[in-house]
């Protein structure tokens, strides 16, 4: 009886005070929004925009799972180099992997930066009738748009076809997209961007670091490039069923070349950091020297007329957040010289894990075929030429593998005196103290990673008008481009073009797609063997890297990250050429 | 005391045995105790009478005492009086029986004379010699002691009553107490003076071995350091932790109360146990009662030791003769040329290693030798029938075993006032009652490095390269500096790991203080109805301050500023609770008792204030002397560099929670309780709030029935319980039911012509950080129990088993989606986790004589983890990559029917000691790890015999969860002395051994055919594979105490007690394991410093739990 009366006596009391204390429990957030009520303002748009480039750095955070490091090395210019316990990019040289895991960060940075492309493009489009200001609106819009589609095109290549998000509520477990889909959804995108973009000059309406019109019309033409040569295609395919034909492309790269006010800076060598103010009087290559333009040699610095477009890099490397290493451009050290090397004897070089040890073939070619070319030497580093060789320290001391004598300078941490007195010991950067506006504290005392703030180059206009050289089978663009090399005029030819951009545009990441989309990878990388080389001190000739066997089983796909093929139940496939046991790298044995 | 020789001496053991037991154990003269008691229950087993074991029981027990006679008339004919009786002196003849039949081996000793006395035969028969008017008392553990006065009686008939007092005695189940043989849910109950005489710091290092199905493990030795405390097993890898309430209020930190202030810990371990705490209880809840007051004299007491610490085991760390050397061998094996270690060592050290200097020990340099530690604790208690007190005050200090000059401290402040004063009383009872309990703690804290993997300085310490030396030539710590002097090359970036120590790691100070404050009353209009309410307001504090100073120690270990990081928190938190009880008088033998009751909890708004600032050296102000006393913002505050200020309130939490239990009873004999909760957590979203949490449990004393009459001469108490219920776990951030955008510096962007940027705060960008589910709601949890409780023997014998199966369903957890989601997995009610195991618990108590008397318990539980099911297609829960190096892969997981936090890696099977070898392996169709083998590399297992070695080949190598756990307990009281020992082991589970490379078991490698088939040469990745798992199996002597009470020796003195003791803490530990200490609670640390809960067992450079021998006294008054 007793319990009874209980029961309903609880059973009422609880009735009633859930209902009225349903308010006690409800709680905000003060630091947070979410995305039920964000964003409100084109300023909250221009927040979660900003998160779309802040990915750029993010991805850059681990440069061996990278798009930029990965096509580097696979190419012909670059073997793997680093030291055995760093055996990954020896693996990717040789399209092979020594581990597993090696696409996982670039496969799973890429979608990160997509997601938040799709969630800007969904959340500005909910603003656009409202907004005051359209024009800003469709600006931001249109960047959304342009990193979306240069998301893409970096996954395109690399792997394929591959799952096709564009929108925040969708299905994950998306399978592969066939190629066309992919290549007409950047296209659409780039088209989008191109027509929502700004008209103004590239340094007129947006800060610098921003996506241009400029910017989307060069990326259109490089995958625009890439999908017909590759693919082998008349044109390429819209989202909307539409195409896009090659004078169309033309016209983009026209507009680009004729409307957007960048130019080519006054002398190449000005375009890298090694002619910096602290460096370049100290630097013998450099000191005194008169560049094509007449004025002496000076680094054109970030966001400077040549620059398209680039990741931006900032004071803010360290281990507070996931990935914010990547606020350092990590790339720059990782070419730097291995071990103990890297100070007074190898100024203005520094050092840093050996990535990457130039292909001697390339010094070669471009010796024989194009021997007056200054970018030859601004843009490799031939040790022997330049540095005390007994002072050198040899690779059987660092360990150093793939030792070929030759560096990229485009991409080597940078010295100066004032930093070193500054700092009273040699530090990885120009930008260590010899910036007055620097603090390093924010790095963690990462002297040789934190402080590397070059821009990574993405698009420049000499790429821009190499492409419009290639596009309309003409060599304007392509010699004014030579004249800034001071370099004679040349008639247009697929060959000359070929070399051009090769020597032009070496080691900034473009090479392994131009040899992909011409189909002479098999032979330009058949070009590695036969070079005598160091492996931590021991003599070794490459005869035969496996390339041609590596190539073909693949086509310059790279293997999709096993761990999301299993986690997608087999819903992603995995790239020929990646399930046999000759994919997998373990030890140097290519004599 | 050595046992055995004990029994050489006194016993002749063969007549004792042989008759009685009907076996003679070949080494009997060396058998010890344990195994003594072994062959006592054997007998048992093999239906021996069980009066034959009792009378077993007893002589051994007395020829354990070789002070004490055995007299008894069937056994004295055919042995011994060893003691001499005078002839003036009168014979008492009697017999002893209790309701059941004659009780054997109670003691009979004459008052005021305790040398005189005899012991009780087999047939309860005694007869002792007394002085005329004596009195003699009788007494017999678990029957209540008789003083019986001769006055000239020759024939004696005593009947002795039983005294199950401890079942009678109550234990804490959460909003009320319950007699201990009417509990039907599993609890175990330690008490204060338990935890308090192993005079351990924190209180659950003396839990540990004491509560079986508790699992504790320390994080590392590290003063201060926490535990991982989770009740059987890991039910989630979200917040597995027990929930702790103290003195009723959920939420509390144990740690954060000194042991002497502890009146009680009761652990509620079976889900109908916990469900009064409904959706905090998934994982158990662990009650902690301090101590109240009590009416009479005012006592106080003090407990206070002091106690040295060492360091119990040192690694063989390499010599710089024997790392050069192996250095050369692997480059020779890769064919590399071997290093001139003149160029890289510069010539000034290479001269000392060719002059025979063995390199340095950066370990044995950090470490500190005779570390102290003292604890003083203060408790008072009185009051009268209305108004009763009890204060304690304490402060403990446990200086590290490592850190040597900024060794890790830990001190400790507690104050405690807990009061309770009657307002209104009646004639039976107190009708209206207020009563408060205040405690209020205070530590600080300075420690070493013990995040991560490179963020370790017990670590660094290790991996340092012993060719370094630790001293310049002036004395300095060698640095970068000095290297260069030197013209040393070799591995620049390789730091005087000391050096970055001193300089920063070690240099910080945390201090917390907190206070509980909770006030209450009790109003009782009628007996058995009483209504409680209470209000608990609770504070924790904490502030934070570390420094860096310029230093320059490597290439890449190096600082030019002076870095100062200063942080405070405040949080607040208030719970307002309503109960109603009422205790129903007895309707012929029911016995009922209602609970009904409401609480309300609520975090307000706490504060995180955070500042870190840096002045280059140069800049900073000449207030800043590079100390941590000057280590304060405002000196760096002349220049803003490098600076990160981050303000922000605590997450906003509520609980609203409605409950009721029903107890019932039919004679003591068949028990039921009944529990339902129901709780809204404001972590979800309206709709999903609400759980709710039944329980039922019931227990049966089949001992009380009339058929079991026959057995009550050596069964007291046999009581079957069995119980299910269910409960929750409601403990994930808030908002998880939103997508919440997040607006941090994790993503900034530098757009703008400058060069540099040198904040990170320009241009934040907002990103979603997960998926939203608005569905999230509750993880359950639901156990089955089934348990035992028994006494023998007249109380003497426990015997508890308990068997359980626990299913967390609804797991809550973050299944790894897809990257192509592009952002954080939601929270999702995905997956369901089984724990089931065994829990058995003996002890036994007895006493010899009247002055002797002893106890050992002992107590196992096995428990096994499994994972069920996992929402996605993998079924996985990944572990961090990053964590054993930059570099290194994922080596543990959670995974569909794998135990949560297994160790995933390469089954290796050798080494390839020749090329017969590797032929054979490729022609068994075998991958391998290398394209072209050699003769010294490791056989990786080709798991799925596909022909190649890759991911899918990694398996499960290990597990650092036990299997088993034991506890051991014995302990002596004779006369004034007491003796204590306390044992625990942990059996079955793996450990992460991170640096046997820098160790000398790293000669143990394959040098050439035959040399080794374990470890092999250079291996190229960094892949966990079984040989980097060790067996840690472990049975450690935690403490061995030894006191005597001078109130034997001085009855007159002022004190209740005087006792003065020796204890020896960590005295020995049993394992084969290789690295400093086999209790490792660390799971790794990514990157990021951020690492999984769920996860333990990874050494990288542990800080070991010292050993520690002390001395103390405790006074009372």
């Amino acid at each position: 009886m007793n319990t009874k009366i209980f029961k309903y006596a609880a059973a009422a009391l609880m009735a009633i005070s859930l209902t009225a204390c349903e308010d006690w429990m409800d709680t905000e957030s003060y630091t947070e929004s979410n995305t039920a009520n964000f964003p409100t303002s084109i300023k909250d748009a221009d927040m979660l925009v900003t998160a779309i480039y802040a990915n750029l750095n993010h991805a850059a955070s681990q440069p061996i799972s990278s798009y930029y490091l990965i096509s580097e090395i696979a190419s012909d210019d670059r073997f793997g180099g680093a030291t055995i316990e760093d055996p990954s990019m020896v693996a990717i040289d040789h399209m092979m992997v020594s581990t597993d895991t090696q696409f996982d960060f670039l496969w799973k940075i890429h979608y990160r930066g997509i997601y938040r492309a799709n969630t800007a493009i969904e959340g500005i489009t909910r603003l656009l009738e409202t907004a005051n200001d359209k024009e800003l609106a469709n600006q931001l819009l249109g960047e959304s748009y342009f990193l979306r589609a240069y998301y893409y095109y970096e996954l395109a290549e690399m792997f394929g076809g591959v799952p096709l998000i564009t929108t925040t509520t969708e299905e994950i477990n998306a399978p592969r997209a066939e190629a066309d889909v992919v290549y007409a959804q950047i296209g659409s995108d780039l088209v989008n961007a191109i027509s929502l973009m700004s008209n103004k000059k590239y340094n007129e309406y947006v800060e610098a670091g921003h996506a241009t019109k400029w910017a989307a019309e060069a990326l259109l033409a490089r995958v625009f490039l890439f999908y017909t040569g590759f693919y082998q295609k008349e044109s390429m395919p819209l989202a909307d069923g539409k195409s896009l034909s090659k004078n169309e492309v033309i016209s983009y790269v026209d507009d680009c070349v004729q409307n957007s006010g960048h130019s080519l800076v006054g002398d190449f060598r000005n375009l890298w950091t090694y002619t910096n103010e602290y460096t370049v009087n100290d630097y013998a290559y450099t000191k005194g020297v008169t560049g094509i333009d007449g004025n002496p040699l000076l680094w054109a610095g970030n966001s400077n007329a040549e620059e398209v477009f680039a990741v931006k890099f900032m004071n803010f490397c360290g281990y507070t957040y996931p990935y914010q290493e990547g606020y350092s451009n990590y790339y720059v050290p990782f070419f730097g010289f291995k071990g103990t090397n890297g100070g007074e004897n190898t100024f203005p070089f520094g050092n840093g894990n050996g990535f990457g040890p130039v292909v001697p073939d390339l010094w070669d070619e471009w010796l024989s075929s194009e021997p007056n070319d200054l970018r030859r030497q601004a843009s490799i580093l031939r040790i022997e030429d330049e540095m005390d060789m007994s002072q050198f320290i040899a690779s059987s001391v660092t360990g150093q593998y793939e030792e070929t004598g030759l560096y990229g300078k485009k991409m080597m941490p940078v010295l100066s005196y004032v930093a070193y007195q500054k700092q009273g010991t040699w530090v990885n950067s120009i930008f260590w103290a010899a910036y007055p506006g620097f603090d390093k504290a924010n790095n963690y005392g990462m002297t040789q990673w934190g402080g590397h703030f070059q821009d990574l180059m993405i698009i420049r206009f000499a790429d821009v008008l190499l492409m419009q050289s290639e596009l309309k089978d003409d060599a304007e663009g392509m010699n004014k481009v030579r004249a800034r090399a001071g370099l004679p005029a040349v008639n247009y030819s697929l060959e000359a073009l070929q070399r051009e951009r090769r020597h032009e545009l070496c080691f900034e990441g473009l090479r392994w797609g131009d040899i992909r989309r011409w189909h002479i990878a098999e032979t330009a990388l058949k070009s590695q063997d036969n070079t005598t080389m160091q492996n931590a001190g021991k003599t070794v000739v490459q005869r035969d890297g496996r390339y041609q066997a590596r190539y073909t089983a693949t086509n310059g796909f790279f293997p999709v990250p096993l761990a999301q093929i299993q986690l997608s139940n087999g819903v992603l496939t995995q790239n020929p050429g990646w399930e046999s046991a000759d994919a997998r790298y373990a030890r140097w044995d290519f004599e | 005391m050595y046992f055995s020789s004990l029994l050489r001496k006194n016993c002749p053991l063969r007549a004792v045995f042989i008759p009685y037991i009907g076996f003679y154990p070949p080494n009997f003269e060396r058998m010890n105790l344990f195994s003594i008691f072994a062959a006592g229950f054997s007998i048992l087993t093999k239906n021996k009478m069980i009066k034959n074991f009792k009378g077993t029981a007893l002589l051994m027990g007395i020829c354990l005492m070789s002070g004490l006679a055995y007299s008894s008339s069937a056994w004295a004919s055919g042995s011994h009086h060893a003691m001499s009786v005078e002839q003036q002196k009168q014979t008492v003849k009697g017999v002893v029986n209790d309701n059941y039949g004659s009780v054997i081996g109670a003691s009979v000793i004459e008052k005021g004379n305790p040398t005189n006395g005899v012991i009780t035969d087999f047939d309860g028969n005694f007869e002792i010699s007394v002085n005329p008017g004596a009195t003699i008392v009788v007494s017999y553990i678990g029957y209540k002691s008789q003083e019986i006065a001769i006055n000239g009686q020759t024939e004696l008939n005593i009947l002795l009553e039983s005294d199950a007092q401890d079942l009678e005695e109550v234990v804490v189940v959460g909003y009320g107490v319950q007699k201990k043989k009417l509990v039907t849910g599993a609890t175990v109950q330690v008490k204060g003076d338990d935890i308090a005489k192993l005079n351990t710091t924190s209180a659950l290092t003396a839990l540990q071995g004491q509560t079986p199905g508790v699992n504790i493990t320390a994080s590392n030795g590290q003063p201060g350091e926490g535990f991982k405390v989770n009740i059987r097993g890991l039910g989630t890898i979200g917040d597995s932790e027990p929930l702790y309430v103290i003195d009723g209020v959920a939420g509390g930190d144990i740690n954060t109360l000194n042991p002497a202030d502890i009146e009680t810990i009761d652990v509620l371990k079976d889900a109908a146990s916990a469900a009064i705490y409904g959706s905090r209880a998934a994982n158990g809840v662990i009650l902690v009662t301090t101590k109240q007051g009590k009416s009479g004299k005012i006592s106080i007491s003090y407990d206070g030791y002091v106690g040295v610490q060492n360091a119990y085991k040192m690694p063989q760390l390499l010599s710089a003769q024997q790392m050069m050397a192996l250095t050369d061998e692997s480059r020779y094996m890769e064919g590399i040329p071997v290093l001139d270690w003149k160029t890289q060592l510069g010539e000034r050290v290479y001269n000392m290693v060719q002059n025979g200097w063995q390199g340095s020990n950066f370990l044995e340099e950090i470490r500190v030798k005779n570390a102290i530690t003292h604890n003083h604790a203060l408790n008072l208690a009185g009051g009268t029938d209305l108004s009763k007190f009890s204060a304690g005050f304490s402060y403990t200090k446990q200086d590290g075993i490592f850190g040597k000059p900024v060794a890790s401290t830990y001190n400790r402040y507690t104050a405690r006032l807990n009061s309770s004063h009657v307002l209104i009383k009646g004639k039976e009872h107190d009708i209206l009652r207020f009563g408060e309990n205040l405690t209020f703690y205070y530590s600080t804290k300075t420690g070493i490095a013990q995040v991560m993997n490179g963020y370790n300085d017990i670590q660094n310490a290790i991996d340092a390269m012993p060719i370094l030396p630790i001293y310049n030539v002036n004395g300095g710590l060698y640095s970068q500096a000095d290297k260069e002097a030197d013209g040393w090359i070799y591995s620049n970036e390789e730091p005087n790991p000391i050096m970055a120590m001193v300089n920063e790691t070690g240099n910080n100070l945390n201090r917390s203080y907190g206070l509980n404050a909770t006030a209450y009353m009790d109003f009782e209009p009628i007996k058995g109805l009483r209504y409680h309410t209470s209000f608990s307001y609770k504070n924790t504090s904490t502030t934070d301050r570390s420094l860096t100073v310029p230093y320059t120690a490597s290439t890449n270990k190096t600082s030019d500023s002076y870095t100062v990081i200063q942080s405070s928190s405040v949080g607040h938190k208030i719970a307002f609770e309503n109960t109603l009880t009422y205790i129903m008088p007895t309707m012929g033998k029911w016995n009922l008792e209602f609970i009904i009751g409401q609480s309300f909890e609520k975090t307000t708004i706490g504060e995180d204030l955070s500042v870190k600032n840096s002045a280059l050296n140069g800049t900073q102000l000449p207030t800043m002397q590079g100390d941590m006393d000057h280590a304060w913002i405002t000196n760096t505050a002349n220049a803003l560099n490098g600076t990160t200020i981050s303000g922000k309130p605590w997450p906003d939490w509520s609980l609203l929670s409605f409950f009721g239990r029903w107890n019932v009873n039919y004679n003591e004999k068949y028990m039921a309780t009944f529990i339902i909760r129901a709780d809204g957590s404001s972590n979800f979203a309206r709709g999903h709030r609400w759980g709710t949490f039944p329980s039922v449990s019931a227990g049966w004393v089949i001992s009380s029935e009339k058929f079991m009459e026959k057995t009550r001469s050596w069964l007291d108490f046999l009581k079957l319980r069995a119980s299910w219920g269910k409960n929750g776990n409601q403990n994930i951030s808030n908002f998880q039911y939103l997508s919440p955008v997040a607006f941090d510096p994790s993503s900034v962007y530098n757009f703008g012509q400058t060069i540099l940027n040198t904040t990170g705060t320009k241009n934040i960008g907002a990103y979603a950080t997960t998926l939203a589910n608005e569905d999230v709601t509750w993880e359950t949890s639901q156990q089955l129990d089934l348990g035992i409780d028994a006494r023998f023997i007249n109380g003497r014998l426990g015997l508890a088993f308990d068997w359980y199966n626990k299913t967390t369903k609804d797991w809550l957890l973050q299944a790894p989606i897809l990257d192509t989601a592009g952002t954080g997995a939601p929270f999702i009610n995905g997956g369901d986790v089984e724990n089931k195991g065994f829990e058995v618990a003996f002890s036994w108590n007895d006493q010899i004589g009247n002055d002797f008397r002893y106890g050992v318990n002992l107590n196992l539980s096995y428990n096994k983890n499994e994972v069920k099911r996992i929402a996605n297609p993998e079924g996985i829960i990944h572990g961090d990559a990053g964590v054993l190096s930059k570099t290194s892969n994922e080596f543990y997981r959670a995974q569909v029917g794998y135990p949560i936090g297994y160790f995933w890696g390469y089954q290796t099977a050798g080494i390839f000691q020749d090329q017969t070898d590797i032929d054979n392996w490729i022609a068994a169709g075998n991958g391998l790890a290398t394209s072209n083998p050699r003769p010294g590399d490791i056989i990786y297992v080709d798991a799925n015999h596909d022909g190649k070695i890759d991911e899918n080949d990694k398996t499960m190598i290990g597990d650092p969860n036990p299997d088993f756990r034991l506890g051991f307990g014995l302990n002596m009281n004779y006369k004034g002395f007491d003796f204590g020992l306390t044992a625990t082991g942990a059996f079955g589970h793996q450990i992460y051994f991170g640096y046997r490379k820098n160790t000398t078991y790293a000669l143990d490698r394959w040098h050439g055919e035959g040399t080794s088939n374990r470890y092999g040469v250079a291996v190229l990745s960094d892949d966990v594979t079984n040989l980097n798992l060790e067996n840690a199996d472990y049975l450690r002597i935690q403490n061995i105490t030894l006191g005597y009470d001078f109130k034997q020796l001085v009855p007159k003195m002022p004190f209740s007690k005087a006792r003065l003791y020796v204890s020896a803490q960590n005295l020995f530990t049993f394992t084969s394991y290789k690295g400093l200490d086999p209790e490792v609670g660390f799971g790794g640390n990514n990157l990021y410093g951020q690492g999984n809960s769920w996860m333990t067992g990874v050494d990288l450079g542990s800080y070991p739990s010292p050993r520690t021998f002390l001395v103390g006294i405790n006074l009372s008054y």
